[in-house]
């Protein structure tokens, strides 16, 4: 009975919330829903997914959206604003935008039907020129895009194709049809952060994604890159994601790209041109590239023949490209198709070159630069808005991406009709864009906000495969203009809802998460670079850490510590100072800061580029830039290690909690050595990680060694010692008597069983030297080896007794040398690179 | 005329530079009105690959890679070129400005020489609504499309002042239009964007003018180093004509033309890509000699020997 009882109040309950979310669900009169038919009845799909919420209960719901929210923060998905530094976190949409697998199969034949004909479209520009020549296409709509890129006309396009990855976005007008609003050839963005979505809201709603037999992504993404690696002239080739770098707005979609993908995540200093073939710098010497998909719009991609301001391409990419020796998706020139100019003359050219109507129609452009079409364009102003013709701003209007007609001002239409007259080539009149509206979550409730879809493309030796879903902006203002990610709008994923259940293949991974391909192959340079500098920077937060935590310990009894304690915190100050731990005193202010307000800046200090602060956002920039290759751990333990130095500089702390925030951040860098000791994949660098470590440890072992070992070194200074290199167990155990020098120099430089010795950490420095590959192999040491070998030697040689302070400093420089030639032999000299000046027209 | 060229660029790095890629667009092409007789091009330290190839709008460019650390690289261009160029036609002859801007607009051709990559604005010549505006004084309603041009090529020599000093290779238009100051290649620039702006097809020409003035007339303005000037498109029937702001002259056999594009960007003598070096400082001397004219000065002065060697 009560088992009954409670199952029909839990049915009455269920239905009465999905009564009131669809009573109180109100959509715009005369524009198309998702949810609502034009009748105003429930969709019979999106019935399905509401009462499947409904069935869940309201706590329910809200812990699972909750979920949702951290599964983002702790995935990175991540964007950028232009113009602010951080990163923001992925808004995305609780509700996804549902497709019946009819209405997507409409969209996806017209969607592969536009790919085809403007991959033809540019085989025909950038060679024959035909329809040009024909008078089907004026010249003047191709020439004023700055996506035409001259060099590349008559280049037959390795791999046959001009446009490989293609996406268009599209709404749903008022007629209820979809409209093509815009194409996207030149890198399109969205594919990884639908990836995203789906990984997150399938996860929030396991039960529901699979009741509702939403189709996968995984099969077009593993498509995706099998028509990349067709296009390559070898067999298994090596595909590099060529990425503008970390301050990019989408580069945490990169990332997510490429290691889902499996390709190599490369910065334009990473590759070389050399006898007309482009290569990857590795550790390994030059690695052939033979597949670039292409983050970086061409225009940079070239210093030497496109954008000579550009640090972000590869001098004589496009030779390489020339001589057919590197396939790259898209081509440069591809954007060339996403001008609006261009979008005029598409029906006419889709009959042309397809023999088909165009099955997507795009909605209606008028290029100015005929004068037919901009008389008609004046004419009709008021039911018109103007955009520009191939740019994304509206030319003579900063900031202004479009006019409406029916909204501009006197003065405003009096300069627009004139800039029209004058150079009507730079514009187009467009009917307004009018999107459907589908229901968003909004605190409990249901709302309508319009959206716009991208659909995405990719070419396979079999033709053009569509991603079964897409990447839905949502505005979340109820009157649409344009939708972009940053102007507060978010993203939904998108199910297609298969007519029936997927069939097995498709069936096999859990979820979308199953990665295609996990060999990130060789490292590249610029890899190896930062994971050595990351970890460098890391153990030099910790020894800055130990000094302050040191510091601390003596200053609990400062004002009655005798001579030697007070002889030790001077040297434990003037190591900070000469470390840069604590900034440099103001002019006429007092020379040294007071103690603790010491301790604290070196720990905390922003200002101070050596504090442990510092050094630990040092090692998180490092670390952004090889995100892919970090285990989401060790990048989330790094965004807390910050933290917990933030919180050492609160206001009013006192000595006892700095020590005990100190120990925290300790911790977490001690969590974080164990991860990556423990975690850390050892094919994909582990092994420069550990170096920069190592090299950073015992440099700066010798520093405390001759801070305070030296012959005026006392009982106090020498206890110092063994705090700041964690020794004193070893120690006690081994020597009855109080400190001594050489017994402590013996511990912290020669013994080679102690882990926090020089000697130690040289004979890793050597061990994974002799590991780490030869670009030659002749058997002949490389310069960074020698350089170990022969430290090694000297250091099993020497004995404790004989070290002086000017020995520990050679020894210092020494290792100085070997992380030097480390450098020279295995990182790119990127930083270094540089453009020539150029030579003035001076007459 | 014929003319021997020398043209030497010199870079000087605070510390090794330790690779060089460039392209450089320095050997003067053949074109409608002037011959290259010869042409060489010589860098030092010597580069491991060097190849000469024809960029899109038909210039000359030699691409060179030196792999060799080197604190000094020195580009030696040196050329014979005969110049027989026809006069221009009666600028009262060509068509009006508005035909010519139609006509462009409405161009069916690629071809590199073609109106339709010449009326949109380039890296270093966005459109100005000032320097538009500045322009439409010449353009009156049905104007001859070259009476026009010249007039504003007249008008630019007379509002600027030459003053070396006052800009670089970089500076942006508007700046130079401000202070109503540059060198060639601002008043090039102004000119080009000023017909742009009105929808004509304007294009921007680098090369040299010749050293040592006619007897009894004053030294052109530019000798001793690189020239430019601009071109404008007056019609299928007229084609290219080439005016020369700094001098206020049409452009005739004193002067020599090494490339041709929408702006200095296009046509930029060297280009390249570095690795390490540091600061780096540049020296430029230009000399051109007449071989074969009447006036031919005698040897009174000797040979200007390029200043940095």
């Amino acid at each position: 009975m009560a088992a009954k009882g409670q199952t029909s109040s839990e049915a009455g309950s269920r239905s009465r919330r999905l009564a009131a979310w669809l009573s109180g669900y109100q959509p715009v009169p005369g524009v198309p829903d998702e949810l609502l038919d034009a009748n105003g009845r429930p969709r019979a799909h999106w019935v399905t997914l509401l009462d499947g919420l409904a069935s869940m209960g309201d706590e329910d719901i809200e812990h699972r959206f909750a979920a949702a929210g951290r599964r983002i923060n702790d995935m990175g998905v991540t964007y950028r604003v232009p113009g602010e530094s951080g990163e923001r976190a992925w808004p995305l949409s609780r509700l996804p935008l549902l497709l019946t697998e009819a209405e997507w199969s409409d969209i996806a034949e017209g969607v592969a039907q536009r790919a085809e004909l403007l991959d033809r479209i540019l085989a025909d520009i950038y060679g024959e020129g035909r329809l040009i020549a024909d008078g089907a296409l004026p010249a003047a709509a191709v020439t004023g895009s700055p996506d035409f890129i001259r060099p590349m006309r008559g280049v037959k396009p390795p791999g046959g194709r001009w446009l490989r990855f293609y996406a268009a976005d599209i709404g749903r007008g008022p007629d209820g049809k979809w409209w093509v609003l815009g194409d996207r050839a030149q890198a399109p963005s969205g594919a990884g952060y639908a990836l995203q979505n789906r990984l997150v809201l399938s996860g929030t709603f396991p039960g529901l994604y699979r009741d509702m037999k939403a189709r996968r992504l995984a099969p077009f993404f593993r498509e995706f890159r099998e028509g990349l690696a067709a296009a390559a002239e070898r067999a298994d080739p090596r595909i590099c994601l060529l990425t503008p770098g970390p301050w990019s707005e989408t580069y945490a979609e990169q990332v997510a790209l490429a290691r889902y993908l499996g390709l190599l995540l490369v910065e334009g200093g990473d590759l070389a041109v050399s006898d007309g073939r482009l290569f990857v710098r590795t550790i390994a010497g030059l690695k052939r590239a033979d597949v670039i998909l292409r983050r970086v719009d061409s225009d940079w991609t070239d210093p030497l023949e496109l954008n000579a301001a550009s640090h972000l391409g590869v001098a004589g990419l496009l030779n390489v490209i020339r001589q057919g020796a590197v396939a790259v998706a898209n081509m440069p020139g591809a954007a060339l198709v996403e001008s609006r100019a261009l979008m005029s003359f598409l029906p006419v050219l889709a009959r042309r070159l397809t023999g088909e109507q165009l099955k997507l129609p795009n909605i209606a452009t008028w290029w100015c630069g005929q004068d037919i079409e901009r008389a008609e364009t004046l004419e009709s102003l008021d039911d018109l808005s103007i955009a520009g013709a191939f740019r994304e701003n509206l030319p003579g209007f900063p900031g202004k991406q479009a006019l409406v007609g029916a909204e501009m001002d006197a003065a405003q239409r009096a300069r627009l009709v004139a800039a029209m007259q004058d150079r009507g080539v730079d514009y187009v009149g467009q009917e307004i864009v009018k999107l459907s509206t589908m229901p968003v979550w909004t605190e409990g409730k249901l709302q309508p906000r319009p959206f716009s879809l991208r659909i995405f493309a990719a070419a396979t030796p079999q033709g053009w495969r569509i991603m079964p879903g897409g990447f839905c902006r949502v505005s979340d203002q109820l009157d649409v203009r344009a939708v972009s990610m940053d102007s507060g709008a978010q993203s939904a994923d998108v199910w297609v809802l298969a007519d029936r259940t997927p069939d097995h293949a498709t069936l096999l991974p859990p979820s979308d998460g199953g990665r295609i391909v996990r060999v990130l192959g060789l490292l590249p340079s610029r890899a190896a670079d930062n994971l050595f500098w990351m970890s460098r920077y890391l153990e030099r937060a910790e020894d800055t850490l130990r000094v302050v935590r040191c510091l601390c310990n003596r200053l609990t009894d400062a004002h009655t510590a005798d001579s030697g304690d007070r002889q030790t915190i001077t040297r434990l100050e003037r190591l900070l100072a000469s470390w840069g731990a604590v900034p440099p005193p103001a002019r006429g202010a007092a020379a040294v800061l007071p103690t603790t307000a010491m301790a604290r800046a070196a720990a905390c200090e922003e200002k101070a580029y050596g504090s442990a602060l510092s050094n630990a956002r040092n090692a998180r920039r490092c670390a952004s830039i090889i995100r892919e290759r970090l285990p989401q751990d060790i990048w989330q333990l790094m965004g807390r290690l910050d933290d917990r130095l933030d919180r050492i500089g609160a206001r009013g702390a006192s000595e006892p909690e700095i020590i005990e925030h100190i120990e925290r951040a300790l911790h977490t860098l001690s969590a974080l050595s164990g991860l990556i000791g423990e975690n850390f994949n050892r094919v994909a660098g582990w092994n420069f990680l550990d170096l920069g470590r190592r090299v950073e440890r015992a440099i700066n072992t010798c520093r405390f060694a001759r801070q305070f070992c030296d012959t005026d070194a006392t009982i106090e200074t020498l206890d110092a010692m063994l705090e700041l290199i964690d020794s004193q167990i070893t120690y006690r155990s081994r020597y009855l008597v109080g400190a001594a020098v050489a017994p402590l120099l013996d511990i912290a430089i020669l013994d080679q069983f102690n882990p926090r010795s020089v000697a130690f950490q040289l004979a890793r420095i050597d061990e994974h030297l002799a590991a780490l590959p030869a670009l030659v192999d002749d058997g002949v040491l490389e310069p960074q080896r020698k350089l170990s070998v022969r430290l090694r030697g000297k250091l099993a040689a020497e004995a404790a007794t004989n070290l002086d302070v000017s020995d520990i400093l050679s020894i210092e420089q020494r290792l100085m040398g070997i992380a030097d030639a480390i450098g020279d032999r295995y990182f790119s000299d990127n930083a270094r690179r540089n453009s020539l000046d150029r030579p003035a027209e001076l007459a | 005329m014929i003319y021997d060229v020398k043209h030497v660029t010199t870079y000087s790095h605070e510390t090794p530079v330790s690779s060089t890629r460039c392209a450089m667009r320095l050997l003067p092409r053949s074109d409608a009105g002037q011959t290259v007789i010869r042409s060489a091009l010589e860098l030092t330290p010597k580069p491991e690959t060097s190849a000469e190839s024809t960029d899109f709008f038909g210039n000359r460019v030699v691409e060179a890679r030196i792999a060799t650390p080197h604190a000094k690289l020195r580009i030696v261009m040196t050329a014979r070129v005969e110049v027989r160029r026809s006069e221009p036609p009666a600028p009262e002859l060509t068509p009006t400005w508005e035909q010519v801007a139609r006509t462009a607009a409405g161009s069916d051709s690629l071809a590199p020489d073609s109106p339709a990559h010449f009326i949109f604005a380039g890296r270093q010549t966005p459109m100005s609504d000032s320097v538009t505006a500045y322009a439409r004084k010449s353009f009156a309603p049905d104007r001859p499309v070259l009476e026009s041009a010249a007039d504003l090529m007249r008008r630019i020599h007379k509002d600027f002042t030459y003053d070396p000093d006052a800009t670089d290779a970089s500076t942006p238009l508007a700046e130079a239009f401000e202070a109503k100051s540059g060198v060639c290649q601002d008043f090039a620039h102004i000119m080009i964007a000023g017909l742009r702006g009105l929808g004509l097809p304007a294009a921007y020409v680098s090369g040299y003018i010749r050293t040592i003035p006619h007897e009894g007339q004053p030294r052109l303005e530019g000798a001793d180093a690189s020239h430019a000037w601009a071109a404008i498109w007056c019609g299928p029937e007229f084609g290219w004509l080439h005016l020369d702001p700094t001098n206020a002259i049409f452009v005739g056999n004193d002067h020599i033309v090494v490339a041709f594009g929408r702006d200095y960007a296009d046509v930029s003598p060297v280009d390249g890509v570095i690795r390490g070096g540091g600061k780096q400082d540049l020296q430029v001397a230009v000399e051109v000699k007449a071989l074969e004219s009447a006036e031919k000065p005698a040897r009174s002065e000797p040979p200007v020997e390029p200043k940095l060697i």
